[in-house]
Order: structure tokens, then sequence, then C-alpha cells
């Protein structure tokens, strides 16, 4: 009876070291691999999100020409003639197999710091837009959305990493992708992946955004290095906006200056409009990007009317709202334009600047505006 | 009295005493005693004179490390609500569910209890006030739920509201001070909350009102400053006026987004806490820290939520909208108090909405009130699963109910069927989880 006990007790006292162990050599997993060989028993994400212009893919997960290592690597042929009429196609590795969020899947790679990959193009030359790991969106998203690119291949086989250090890796589904346009390779592409893998490098450290240093400029002048904004995000009635960022009308320092049109006829029957300054272009919220601006204290900007009077309902920053959302907004407004270039600042201390996407924006409308409104900007910078 | 006795136990003293010496201890045992006594008398005197003002009801408490709690009883009170109007399908706003002889709140009572939800938003009271009070009553003696009550101001009148116009501002007061005079006393009451969005209006956004004064000024950026301060000054006086007649419950003041609240600490810092009517996805980004740099009150979020319909892939997604909710629900609970890695400043929420609403896409069309419409009037970005819909109008009004609304008729009402959320949020509630609990497998 007391050996029956001892038994017992030394058996409780272990659990917990059982428990301790399996969590040590999980922690301490080296690697963990998406593609290594055809059929390989440690491949654990599956090439099934096929993406854009899915019918110019086609894909051998066997080729023998010439692979890394082992006996086999992934064959990629992107014909780029726009089967679906996207104009990009990209491939996706999900677990399990075709999981776009709508199902629990994937695994929790916390742990693991980087994503390597091995790749070469059939010639060199051939241009991947981007890779990424995680970011599948739906109802079980990634916990990461990490992109790296473009990368131009080359004819032999190079090692890329994408660094996940300081990454939220507990929810992974989409364990890596790669997409690619048709205006980045008219001809089409044959490119070749192997060796596909996390890795828990400790070297690693997370690639901070960094904050910006200021003066830093929305627009200071046509093609100038120093302008970190697109004006792509049009809004309303985006027909009724004639854009020009190299207005030689008397700028008011510089070159150039931006000269907008607004005629306010309802194109698109909203009454109003506007344009973003976005980073990247187009950027709504939908892909991490945008500035680390904490240093900010405040916007300023100079803007005439071609008459004067002109009404323009906002000027702000920030507040763009998606799944990657700017951290803060600020707004002055309405503003009547004088004839003559005149500063205006838009206030941002106690503003949280650390993720802008949305770098400024204006909007007018018509009710207001009856007969349009022509002004110019220009010196937009965050100081 | 006690003097009385404390005079008798003396003169005893002094009688027993047999010398001089003795008579000199006792003389000072007894100066001692009478002291000690005097001052125990003054302490309890102090104490029952304590006991008498008792702390109010439900109050604002301001902790050392600047965090806010919402106390109710003596307790922290964490606000687990829901928005409330159980229109029925078919019917409208207007529709009169206070006289419902099947009196849906006691079956929307009990569902609520079950998921956790311990305070309901009205917007409006009814105007029968005996009726009112036993919707309060049933809420709260039945099922332990509190009501916030909230009146909008005048906001949606006919053309709109004249803040800038004494006589309204006056019409609108005796409105408020008889809602709080009508039911400060009901036990189920948890506090008042004035107005919506009203300060929109001060925008020109909606429902624009304006004065001879406000006219007169040519620049817009200025007029927008004096309606703020005539609608934040008007709100403060409302704030002063009802804790003079009603100390036991908090003032809230409605507001959409932190549009203007710059405005209101200047001109209503009478008010106890904000209400905020918020529709931001999966994040409330930097809200509260935001309002405590612009205007350091507790934080209500009266009004946060999301629908159910994908308004691309034309379908229901109640996976969509649980997501959406237990995101919220989290960020509410990382920004309570004494929670070292939030702002401290939030009390909870009211999500909307308990039920569908099916009048709301086309309200003006009642034979559209019994089709559950699924178009939509409206585009947020930051509900990003359905943006790219056409126009990317996907905000579906009729489909943020938490809880179905069925055509069948259960107890002569619509059968409510819970959603996904409603079984969600009931798990968070009894075990908030703040990091997102997704993981996927273990890696070996």
């Amino acid at each position: 009876m007391k050996k029956l006990l001892a038994v017992m007790a030394a058996l409780i006292l272990s659990l917990p070291l059982c428990g301790l162990a399996e969590e040590q050599a999980a922690d301490k997993l080296k690697e963990f691999v998406v593609y290594n060989d055809k059929n390989a028993k440690d491949n654990h994400f599956i090439p099934s999100g096929w993406m854009g212009d899915y019918g110019d893919v086609k894909i051998n997960d066997q080729s023998a020409d010439n692979p890394h290592a082992g006996t086999t690597g992934i064959q990629f042929i992107y014909s780029a003639k726009k089967a679906q009429n996207q104009g990009w196609a990209g491939v996706y590795w999900q677990n399990p197999a075709n999981n776009w969020g709508n199902k629990k899947g994937g695994f929790d790679l916390t742990g693991m710091t980087k994503l390597t990959f091995w790749a070469r193009g059939a010639k060199g030359g051939e241009v991947i837009q981007k890779v990424m790991v995680g970011g599948i969106k739906g109802t079980y998203p990634d916990s990461a959305s990490v992109e790296m690119g473009p990368i131009e291949l080359t004819d032999t086989w190079k090692q890329y990493t994408i660094n996940l250090a300081g990454r939220d890796l507990t929810y992974i589904n989409g364990g890596f992708g790669w997409t690619t346009t048709a205006d980045l390779n008219p001809e089409g592409v044959t490119f070749y992946l192997d060796d596909i893998k996390f890795e828990a490098d400790p070297a690693i450290k997370p690639e901070a955004k960094k904050q910006e240093g200021m003066p830093f400029y929305v627009y200071s002048d046509r093609s100038s290095a120093k302008n970190h904004y697109i004006p792509a995000g049009w809004m309303g009635d985006y027909g009724d906006i004639k854009y020009d960022g190299s207005s030689k009308e008397d700028p008011y320092l510089g070159d150039t200056c931006v000269k907008i049109i607004y005629n306010g006829k309802k194109a698109q029957g909203s009454g109003w409009a506007g344009i973003f300054w976005q980073n990247p272009a187009n950027n709504w919220g939908t892909v991490d990007g945008g500035f680390d601006l904490s240093k900010a204290t405040k916007l300023t900007f100079w803007a005439r009317g071609v008459k004067g009077g002109e009404r323009i309902e906002e000027f702000k920053v920030g507040g763009i709202m998606g799944e990657y959302s700017d951290s803060d907004s600020a707004v002055i407004g309405p503003v009547i334009l004088n004839k003559e270039w005149t500063q205006y600042t838009i206030d941002l201390k106690g503003k949280d600047m650390s993720y802008v996407i949305g770098g400024f924006c204006w909007a007018a409308n018509v009710d207001n505006n009856p007969e349009g409104a022509t002004f110019y900007l220009d010196e937009i910078k965050y100081e | 009295m006690w003097i009385i006795t404390l005079k008798a136990l003396r003169s005893t003293l002094m009688k027993l005493s047999t010398n001089k010496k003795n008579r000199d201890k006792i003389k000072a045992t007894g100066r001692k005693f009478f002291l000690l006594a005097a001052c125990s008398l003054f302490v309890l005197v102090f104490c029952l004179g304590m006991a008498s003002v008792p702390s109010p009801k439900v109050h604002i408490r301001k902790l050392k490390n600047g965090h806010y709690q919402l106390i109710v009883d003596r307790k922290p009170y964490i606000v687990k609500g829901v928005c409330y109007n159980p229109a029925p399908i078919s019917q409208n706003h207007e529709y009169d569910w206070w006289s419902d002889p099947n009196r849906p709140w006691l079956i929307d009572g009990k569902l609520m209890r079950d998921m956790g939800v311990n305070t309901i938003r009205i917007y409006q009271t009814h105007e029968n006030a005996e009726e009112a009070k036993q919707v309060i009553r049933d809420l709260y003696t039945k099922f332990g739920i509190r009501t916030a009550l909230g009146s909008w101001l005048g906001f949606w009148e006919y053309p709109c509201p004249f803040y800038g116009d004494k006589r309204f501002q006056n019409r609108v007061k005796n409105e408020v001070l008889k809602m709080v005079n009508l039911y400060k006393d009901e036990p189920g009451v948890l506090m008042w909350i004035l107005g919506n969005e009203n300060n929109y209006s001060c925008l020109g956004q909606v429902n624009p009102w304006s004065n001879e004064e406000i006219d007169k000024e040519p620049d817009p950026q200025k007029q927008k400053a004096m309606r703020a301060k005539i609608y934040y000054s008007f709100v403060n006086t409302l704030a002063q006026e009802i804790h003079k007649i009603d100390p036991n419950h908090p003032v809230a003041l409605g507001n959409g987004e932190l549009v203007g609240l710059e405005f209101a600490k200047q001109y209503a810092p009478d008010v106890d806490l904000v209400a905020c009517i918020i529709y931001r996805g999966k994040t409330f980004g930097n809200l509260f820290r935001s309002l405590k740099m612009t205007f350091d009150k507790p934080i209500l979020l009266s009004e946060f939520g999301a629908d159910c319909y994908d308004a691309y892939l034309k379908k229901e997604d109640q996976n969509m909208q649980a997501f959406f909710l237990e995101s919220q629900l989290r960020q509410i609970y990382e920004n309570l108090a004494n929670n070292q890695e939030g702002a401290g400043n939030c009390i909870g929420g009211t999500i909307f909405e308990w039920t569908d609403e099916w009048w709301k896409h086309d309200e003006s069309n009642p034979d559209s009130w019994a089709v559950h419409d699924t178009d939509s009037n409206w585009s947020n970005g930051s509900y990003y699963f359905d943006i790219k819909a056409e126009g990317n109008k996907n905000m579906n009004e009729e489909w943020f109910g938490i809880v179905a609304l069925s055509k069948e008729l259960e107890n002569g009402l619509n059968k409510r069927i819970p959603r996904k959320a409603y079984y969600v949020i009931r798990e968070f509630w009894k075990n908030p989880q703040i990091k997102n609990k997704i993981k996927g497998k273990r890696i070996k």
C-alpha cells in the first residue's frame, strides 16, 4: 500500500514536469516547415489559395528541375494573360486547404521569428510583387499580416527572409503566399520556390516602424522625393475633380503646387467630393502601411482659392478606418479660402499619430460651392 | 440621555470615595473617563450624522490612479448593456411597446438575464409614466436589470432643434426635469443620458440649427464654436438642475464620437460622464486615451456593435457580427478601471441593439416594415468584411440585433432567436478574456 502511495505521489509530482517538458519542447522548436519536398511529412500548409487571375497560374509541386535541396521544388508559371481580367495573381499556402478565414485551422507559431524561403527565376529578372505571411481575414483572421517585396529574382537560388520577430503568431492560417502582376511581368514568368519554413532565430529583432523625423512632407513639389503620401483616395463625386500635382500657377514655394478643380456637377450624385493622400496608394485601411508620425505636433499647409471665398468643409489628417485604422484623426473646417496664399494649421497636440495611413485630406460640397471651386495647395507637411 | 447617565456614574464614583487621596484619584479618573466618553459620544454623533447622509446610490468614483468606476449600491458596476427598442415586425419606431399586453420586456428580460445583461438603454421615456415605471420595475425586480433612461433633448423636432432659442431650451428642460422627477425614485434607474448624437447638429451635419447671432458671424468655424458653446452650456444647465433634484443618479452627456468634446470640457463640466456612440469596427483605436486628453470624464459606450448581414456576399453572417462584438468588448474591458494596459476611463457599454428593427431601411414606406431589407444605406470601412459591396455600402441597419425576430409568433410576440453573438457575449461576460483567444494548433 505504501509502495502504491509512493508511486502515485511520484506520478502526480511528475505530471507538471511532463507538461513543462512538453512546453519546453515546443518552445525550443527550431523550425516549422511550410514546404520541404513533395509529400514530405513535415509540409504543414497547402498551396490552395489561388487569387486574382488564377487561370494564369500553373503549379508543379514536384519539379525535379534543379531543386534547391531534396528531390523536388515548386515551379510556378504565371502567363500574365489576365484570364480573370484582374491583372494580378497569387497563391496562399493555407491550413486547412482553401481556408479563407471561414473555419478554424492554422497554427500557433509563437516562438518563430522569421520565415525563410529559397527562390530563383527561370531566366533571372522575374519580379514577385510581394510575399506574405498571414494576412488572411475572415471570421478566423490571421493574428499577423507581414509582407515583403517587391523581389527581383535571379537565375540562381537565393534565400529570402521575412522578419516575424515581435509579431503575434498565435494564429497563422496563411503560412506563406506570393502575388505578382502583369504590369511587372508583361510576358509572364516562370519561377521556383523551395524550402519554405518558419524558424526560431533568437538573433532576429523586431522591425519597429521608426518614428519619422520632422518636418515630414505630404507634398513638397512635383516628383519630390520628400512626398510621402499619394493623392489616390478620391471620394464622393470623384468625377467632379481634376487634380494637377504639378501646377506652375504661382506656387507658394518651389516649382510647383497642387491645383484642384472641383466643378460641383455631382457626377456620382453625392453632392460632395474630396481627396485623401494615402500610403500606400488606395489604402483605405486594407493594408498595413502609413508612417509613425508621433513626433508631429501639427500639420501645416498653404492654400488659396482662385477667386477667394471657396469653402472647404474639412481639412483633415488621419481618420481612415479599416482593418488597419489610422491611430487618430484631427480636423479643421469649414475654411473659407483667401485669394492670397494663407497658411493653415491642424493642431496635433495630444493626438496619437503613431500610425497614419491618411496623411492629408480635403472635402468640399456643392451646397456651399454651387459653382464649384478651384483652389491651390502647397507645402503640406507635419512639423 | 447619554449626559444624564454619565453624570450619574460620576456621582456614584464620588460617593464611593472614602478619603481625600482616593477622592482625588477618583476625581482624576472620572475626568479622564468623562473626556473619553464625551469624545466617544462626539464620534458616535458624527457617525450617526454621516449615516443620515448616505452616499449616492449610483455615482462615479475617481480612483487615486485617475481611473473611473461606476458605483452602484457601493459596489463597482460594469455596464453590460443593450439598447432596447423592441419594435415588432411590421411596426416602426412609433410602436407603443410599453403598452403591449404581451409585455415583450418580460420575454426579453429573461433572455437578457440568461445572457448576463445588467442594463438596458432606452432613448426616450414613454408618455404614460405608470406603464414606463412598470417596465423599469419588472426588469429590475424580476431580472436584476437596470435602466439607463434617456432624452433626445428635442433633437428630432421639426424642422430642427432650436438650441439657440431660450423658449425651446426651457421646454426641453421642463421635459427632462419632469422625467427625472417621475423616475428618480425607481430602484431600477441607473442614470440619465442627455441627447444622443446631438453634437452633430452643431457642425451642421445633422438637423442644422442657428440663430440671429450665429447667422451674423461670417466665419463658419466660429459659427460651429458658437453653436457648440450654446449646446454644451445648455446640457450643463440640465446636469446642474438634475443634480439638485436627484443626487442619486449620474448624468451622462450623449455624444456622437468624441466630436465637439473640446467644447464640452469648457462648457459642460458638470456632467458626470460621457455616453458616446462609436462604430469603429474591431477596435476603438485611440478613443479612450483621446478622451482622457480632451475631456477627462468616464465613458459609457452607449452605442456600439455590428450588423450581421454581409452586404458583399448578400447573406446573413452571424460569425462576422460575433467577431466584431467580441473584439469591441475586449477593448472595453481593457479600458476599465485598474487595468494598467488601458486608459481606465471606461465603465462599460450598451450594445446596439437587442433585437433587429425591420422598419429602418425604408422608414417612410410602411409596406417595407414587414420585410427584412438587405439593402444598405451607408458605408463604414472599419467593418471591412463586406466593404467591397456595391458602392461600399456595407452597413445594414435592420440587422444589428443580437437577437433575431421571426415572423412566427410566440406568446403573441415575434419569436426571439438569439444569434451567435448572444452566446459569444454571454461567454465573454462570464469569463472576460482581454487577449484574442483564437489560437492555432500548438506546434510540436
